[in-house]
């Protein structure tokens, strides 16, 4: 098992945002983590990747311990990610930007260059080369983020809502696009997303989550078709009918 | 080692008409002391290359770093006593006591950054304040120091190159130039380097940082100590200068603000951005200053200060290079 969860619980004061969370998820698959607002699958996000400290539970990386360990700990041992909304660094150029990306790796100024522009290159960016994050449409903006984030050579993608602001259009190249970079770079791939489609058609395997907790997990098709995620998302009365 | 020397010397990836601008502007300053004959006019053009050298060690923490160092005079006062007080006891040569008071000023700033790093925004440049202000009343109230008297380092008969001291300004002209190009050098190494990329991605966010294996607050700690070591020179370089130091004269507030502020309004996080502002302001500081007499100006430079401060920062956050860069920006389109 690439990761796994056991027993994870977060709270935020008397807020339980994730309880008694387990999950696990294998090499080389994409899998998917589904759930209306609110149900955790952030705050599960930022426990994996060392944001939030768990107030239970355990967190195994490759077989590795990695509960508690700090972010740049996480990153270094090969788990990347993006943030939900957009978060690029904007007075830096786009170069710039995967090049710190690629800097997690080596020393070197012109190896993170071309480390950089390999990643550029894979996501169809070079071209932005010079152009500031700031001033370019938002699906460039992802791919950027997405270049950064494999700029640092992870095992593990996890993906916070790479979808969210996209139009039908942008959200097929982006999806064509995850597609072959996990093909050509061997990656595992952890998301979530609120556009259903999207995340059915990409993902290998799919959790969901409500209020906290984890209420299924399964093949795409099967777990749309469970009663217990069908209320989750529409409600009690749609289950029962 | 090859690597090392061209990142110290290239200036490659910046555009042909910056590189123009910064060979126009070594020969302006090569050739200022045989033009300029005035010792009022030579005693700006030193004091503008000190602010810019100033400008040039505070642009790592505060411009590339993104923290707002408001104390930056503690390390100018402890290169300056490093430099005086050795001379003074020892006789020690001008050259030893540069390293010597880098490596304090270096280390002091390296065990207070490791507390202060626990604020973040304006709560740690209240810190930085307050811990240079804490110093200059120490070494007030301190004997071994000089107290207030302050420091005077004896004058040798002759010119001389082991204790940096002259008769005319033009030596100290180009004495200043000289650590002033050594540290633009090491700032062109810096920013080019992986450190330099580092506090870059922190001053822009630190969340996506840390994402991307960034240690966020050894980068700011390291940041600050490199920066304390670079302001202590231009203090060493002061005690040669003028002779005379005492606490109010190298470690005031004043001096902190306007170091920041030289870099603020000149562009923070640019390689020029310290010079520009330093052209603008010291003319500026020493025309208020013969305009309205030394009796304390009657904080009427401050307020001129506190004014150009509030226009940066509502107008044009990245100073007169921001402007520069946004016309021909324009102009390419």
């Amino acid at each position: 098992m690439l990761l796994e969860v056991k027993n994870l619980v977060k709270e935020f004061g008397g807020l339980v945002a994730n309880s008694d969370i387990s999950l696990e998820v294998e090499e080389g698959r994409i899998v998917g983590l589904i759930g209306p607002n609110g149900a955790g699958k952030t705050t599960l996000f930022n426990c994996i990747a060392g944001y939030y400290r768990p107030t239970r539970g355990k967190i195994f990386f490759g077989g590795e311990e990695i509960t508690g360990w700090p972010p740049h700990h996480v990153a270094k041992i090969g788990i990347a990610r993006t943030f939900q909304g957009m978060k690029t660094l904007p007075n830096l150029t786009v170069e710039e930007n995967v090049m710190i990306g690629a800097f997690c790796r080596t020393h070197e100024r012109e190896r993170a260059r071309r480390d950089a522009h390999e990643v550029m290159e894979l996501l169809a960016i070079r071209e932005e080369a010079n152009a500031l994050p700031k001033e370019l449409p938002i699906a460039l903006q992802k791919r950027i983020e997405l270049a950064r984030a494999l700029a640092t050579k992870p095992r593990l993608l996890m993906l916070d809502e790479i979808a969210a602001g996209l139009n039908p259009l942008e959200t097929k190249e982006i999806l064509q696009t995850l597609k072959r970079i996990k093909e050509e770079r061997g990656l595992t791939l952890f998301l979530t997303e609120h556009v259903m489609e999207f995340i059915m058609t990409l993902s290998e395997m799919v959790m969901v989550m409500a209020a906290g907790r984890k209420i299924a997990e399964g093949p795409p098709e099967e777990v749309a078709r469970e009663p217990k995620v069908i209320e989750a998302y529409l409600g009690e009365r749609y289950a029962q009918g | 080692m090859r690597q090392l020397l061209i990142d110290l010397f290239s200036f490659e990836d910046r555009p042909r008409f910056e590189k123009l601008g910064f060979l126009i502007f070594i020969i302006i300053v090569l050739v200022f002391p045989w033009i300029v004959k005035s010792a009022y006019g030579r005693a700006v053009m030193i004091k503008f290359l000190l602010f810019a050298l100033f400008g040039l060690g505070w642009n790592l923490i505060g411009g590339y770093g993104g923290q707002v160092d408001l104390g930056q005079a503690k390390n100018v006062g402890f290169g300056a006593y490093a430099t005086g007080l050795m001379m003074l006891w020892w006789g020690t040569p001008f050259w030893v006591t540069v390293p010597v008071g880098m490596v304090i000023a270096a280390a002091e700033s390296f065990g207070v950054a490791y507390p202060m790093f626990r604020l973040k925004g304006h709560y740690f440049a209240i810190a930085t304040l307050c811990v240079a202000l804490v110093w200059k009343e120490l070494f007030v109230f301190w004997d071994w120091t000089g107290g207030a008297r302050g420091v005077e380092i004896p004058i040798r008969p002759t010119p001389n190159f082991t204790y940096m001291q002259f008769g005319s300004p033009i030596h100290y002209h180009y004495f200043i130039f000289f650590l002033f190009i050594t540290q633009l050098l090491f700032m062109n190494w810096f920013r080019k380097s992986k450190l330099g990329y580092e506090c870059q991605a922190v001053r822009e966010n630190e969340d996506v940082a840390a994402s991307l294996g960034i240690n966020v607050y050894r980068t700011k700690v390291i940041a600050y100590t490199i920066t304390g070591g670079l302001g202590a020179v231009g203090g060493s370089f002061m005690t040669v200068y003028y002779l005379y130091i005492d606490p109010d004269f190298v470690m005031p507030l004043d001096l902190s603000i306007l170091i920041a502020m030289t870099v603020m309004v000149g562009g923070a996080g640019s390689i020029w951005g310290p010079i520009i502002g330093a052209a603008l302001l010291i003319p500026l500081d020493m025309y208020l200053g013969a305009w309205l007499g030394a009796q304390k100006r009657l904080g009427i430079d401050f307020m001129i200060y506190a004014l150009i401060m509030m226009v940066i920062a509502a107008r044009e956050p990245k100073g007169i290079w921001g402007i520069i860069e946004r016309v021909r920006k324009k102009r390419m389109e």
